[in-house]
């Protein structure tokens, strides 16, 4: 049971194993705080479409399983959005922009798809945790590395006297400014999946 | 037809059920979000018109602009604040600008908007609407990248389509304002 858990951070890494939810992975991740608001969003609405789906998935007809999967996963991301925007204004001003953007990650479909509706609640939700952690750890990674190249900073959540933003020497005054634009974004994955690749070949033998 | 019959009945039963869920949501967090706005824009009214006195609301003729309010120092009117509504790259983005009835722009601050982070939400730090203070009377608003200096061009690089977006709506502003005159 724990490797439904285990799997979604290694062996079936969203990200860079099976390459699921790409358009929100290159789009946020110009800034690491970017990076844990989209996880903490992704792992909060994937446990629970992962419930609902697991729940109902005798009740939903094959048929039309696509539509009443994106009808669950549409409701929780808007209730999220709605709560948000009333009770924590602050959280909402930062992850605000993303929150529209989860309906649309691959991941949650696919996982409703491809998981929760052939298995029970339990490891539903395993796999949810598994796989927003692993989504969450590999987009950190690519912002962390485009932050650093593109900017020169790590922006983290800002906390009394510290701003939230460290500053890299050298980096900031002159950074590399194609990493943090849109093509920036394909050449980092790009050569994060190859290492992956590479490494997960060799590990084989 | 009976599989038929079952099968939208069963979606059908699964949007309602949503609908209806959504709907108490909503009017449970309605209510707070509309007070959270109306929070925001006085703070930014407060912002914006620093060292002026908050006068009275002048009806606006113009669609992209949602209101003026008029500012005055020693008891004249003085200039305006202006919320006006500009054309970004995630859709339509809230400006409130206060403006000198000769057209200068005074103080400018981003509310509502969709653009994407680490590039044209960049527009919503204090220090990015400094290019645009101070022009729009004797020099005009920056509107291409050719107007500002090296350093400001690169602060916008990657998110052109916001600068322009806010450059057109202040333009509009510090034109509106002047049209609009005042005391002196």
């Amino acid at each position: 049971m724990l490797k439904e858990f285990t799997k979604g951070i290694f062996k079936e890494n969203p990200i860079f194993v099976i390459l699921l939810g790409l358009c929100p992975t290159l789009g946020v991740s110009t800034m690491v705080i970017n990076a844990l608001g989209m996880g903490a969003g992704v792992i909060f609405v994937l446990t629970f479409s992962n419930i609902f789906v697991a729940l109902l998935k005798d009740f939903i007809p094959t048929k039309v399983r696509i539509p009443s999967y994106i009808v669950i996963i549409a409701s929780f991301v808007t209730i999220v959005e709605m709560v948000m925007h009333a009770y924590m204004p602050s959280l909402f001003a930062s992850l605000g922009v993303f929150v529209p953007l989860i309906v649309v990650n691959c991941i949650i479909l696919g996982r409703a798809e491809g998981f929760a509706n052939q298995n029970g609640v339990l490891v539903s939700i395993l796999d949810a945790l598994g796989m927003g952690i692993g989504f969450t750890l590999s987009l950190l990674l690519i912002s962390l590395i485009r932050e650093v190249l593109g900017s020169g900073t790590i922006t983290l959540f800002a906390m009394g006297s510290f701003d939230g933003v460290i500053e890299i020497p050298l980096l900031f005054n002159a950074p590399m400014r194609i990493i943090s634009l849109s093509a920036g974004a394909l050449l980092v994955m790009g050569y994060l999946k190859a290492f992956f690749n590479w490494y997960s070949s060799r590990a084989r033998g | 037809m009976k599989d038929m019959l079952k099968i939208s009945s069963r979606l059908g039963l699964i949007c309602a059920v949503a609908a209806i869920v959504l709907a108490l949501v909503n009017s449970i967090t309605a209510p707070e979000i509309a007070a959270y706005q109306k929070k925001v824009v006085e703070e930014a009214l407060q912002q914006v018109s620093v060292g002026y006195e908050i006068g009275e609301e002048i009806t606006s003729e113009d669609e992209t602009i949602s209101s003026i309010i008029g500012i005055n120092k020693d008891g004249d009117l003085a200039g305006y604040v202006m919320n006006i509504t500009a054309n970004g790259y995630g859709g339509p983005m809230v400006i409130l600008a206060s403006f000198t009835s000769t057209g200068e722009i005074i103080a400018v601050q981003l509310l509502t908007n969709a653009e994407t982070p680490g590039l044209g939400k960049k527009a919503e730090d204090q220090s990015y609407m400094t290019k645009f203070i101070g022009s729009g009377d004797s020099t005009p608003v920056p509107v291409k990248k050719s107007n500002l200096t090296d350093a400001q061009a690169d602060e916008i690089s990657g998110a052109t389509v916001t600068f322009s977006g806010i450059a057109k709506a202040l333009q509009l502003g510090s034109s509106h304002a002047i049209q609009l005159g005042g005391t002196n």
